[in-house]
């Protein structure tokens, strides 16, 4: 390890012109996974990890600073579950649903699908669609290889469909009856 | 559903989809908070820090306790506004010691605080030296050592501090480290060591 005085002022330059932005894409990747305390909490804590590391911060540093906070939360998360058992069994049995605590989602459909997807494969999707992730981002993000996020996130595309072909279907004329829609 | 259509029924489902964004005011008070939270980068050595500080703080710090601003292990030194200088206190021993070939990889292991830096005044048996660069530990600008003897025999060069001369010094708990490991910067050897301890 090395610390250099006369860095410090280069390192606030940087921290200072990247910052913002991960500020505001962290800050809207909470809101959208967690309630708006715990979200404040682990905005803090990530931003001063990035400032920590941020010579380890690569070119493209959204994907890590998602990946970052993905830790970040996931720690929250469990001292929580240390510190009131019973309430963040709840939480950990249907993390989704704090999501969309808020704003009720209009899309009813969308959310039960997305709720009957494994945590994961729900997590590509939201990765893909709301924080606009290509696979190889979506890769660091949570530390897999850009083959296994395009395989995972294709399948998990797959199986949201069939969610939502289920749902969109009246009660008992699922399965093959579907095809046969006009 | 094509994957376009896909992501467009996802996106409208976006809770954060009408989140504004923040107020560039809260953007600069947080990056306020995160830059003055740590004066140093140094997390993986960050559990070493309490150790200096206690040692440190023994030894009566210097500087109205800006030093210890600096050193404690959540600090919050007004680093953003103008820099104050940072002054840390360490104690060369007097003992005679015996001692063994200086390692890179003892240097590495036992130091928690190590630095180069010129020395500006000696004192009523403290030297003070202008700090030029942290190898390890927190971030100072001044490093003041109580010397508990006349002069420390077993520093590498001269074995005793000069003005205007420069040295690497190391130190664990506040104490100096001597037998090879602290000596004039252009002691044989001593450079290199310290680039192989801190690389």
């Amino acid at each position: 390890m090395r610390v250099d005085p006369v860095s410090v002022e280069g390192r606030r330059a940087r921290f200072e012109a990247l910052a913002p932005a991960v500020i505001e894409a962290v800050r809207r990747y909470l809101a959208r996974r967690t309630d708006a305390a715990t979200a404040e909490d682990v905005l803090s804590e990530t931003l001063l990890v990035c400032w920590r590391r941020l010579g380890d911060m690569p070119e493209d540093h959204l994907p890590w600073a998602y990946g970052v906070a993905r830790h970040c939360l996931a720690n929250a998360e469990r001292s929580r579950r240390r510190q009131a058992r019973l309430f963040a069994r709840i939480a950990a049995i249907d993390p989704p649903r704090r999501v969309t605590d808020g704003p009720e989602p209009p899309d009813g459909d969308l959310a039960a699908a997305m709720a009957r997807l494994r945590h994961a494969d729900a997590e590509l999707l939201r990765l893909w669609a709301w924080e606009d992730l290509t696979p190889p981002r979506i890769a660091v993000v949570l530390g897999i290889s850009a083959n296994a996020a395009s395989i995972r996130l294709h399948r998990a595309k797959e199986k949201l469909r069939e969610e939502l072909r289920k749902a969109g279907t009246p009660a008992g004329h699922e399965g093959e009856t579907e095809g046969s829609r006009p | 559903m094509t994957d376009d259509e896909l992501r467009a029924r996802l996106r409208r489902a976006d809770p954060a989809r009408d989140l504004p964004p923040a107020a560039p005011d809260r953007v600069s008070r947080l990056l306020e908070e995160t830059m003055t939270a740590t004066a140093t980068p140094a997390p993986a050595r960050s559990r070493r820090r309490p150790v200096l500080v206690l040692a440190a703080a023994a030894l009566v710090l210097v500087a109205a306790g800006i030093g210890w601003l600096a050193l404690r292990p959540e600090p919050q030194p007004p680093l953003v506004q103008a820099l104050p200088r940072i002054v840390a206190q360490l104690t060369a021993p007097a003992v005679q010691a015996k001692c063994v070939e200086p390692t890179a990889d003892t240097l590495a292991s036992r130091a928690d605080f190590a630095f180069a830096g010129t020395v500006t005044a000696l004192a009523n048996g403290t030297v003070t030296l202008d700090v030029t660069r942290v190898y390890r530990g927190s971030t100072v600008h001044e490093v003041r050592i109580a010397q508990a003897g006349e002069s420390s025999e077993q520093m590498m060069g001269s074995g005793r501090f000069e003005n205007g001369k420069k040295y690497l010094v190391a130190s664990a708990g506040g104490n100096m480290l001597i037998c090879g490991y602290s000596g004039e910067a252009d002691a044989p050897g001593l450079q290199d060591l310290y680039d192989r301890a801190f690389a």
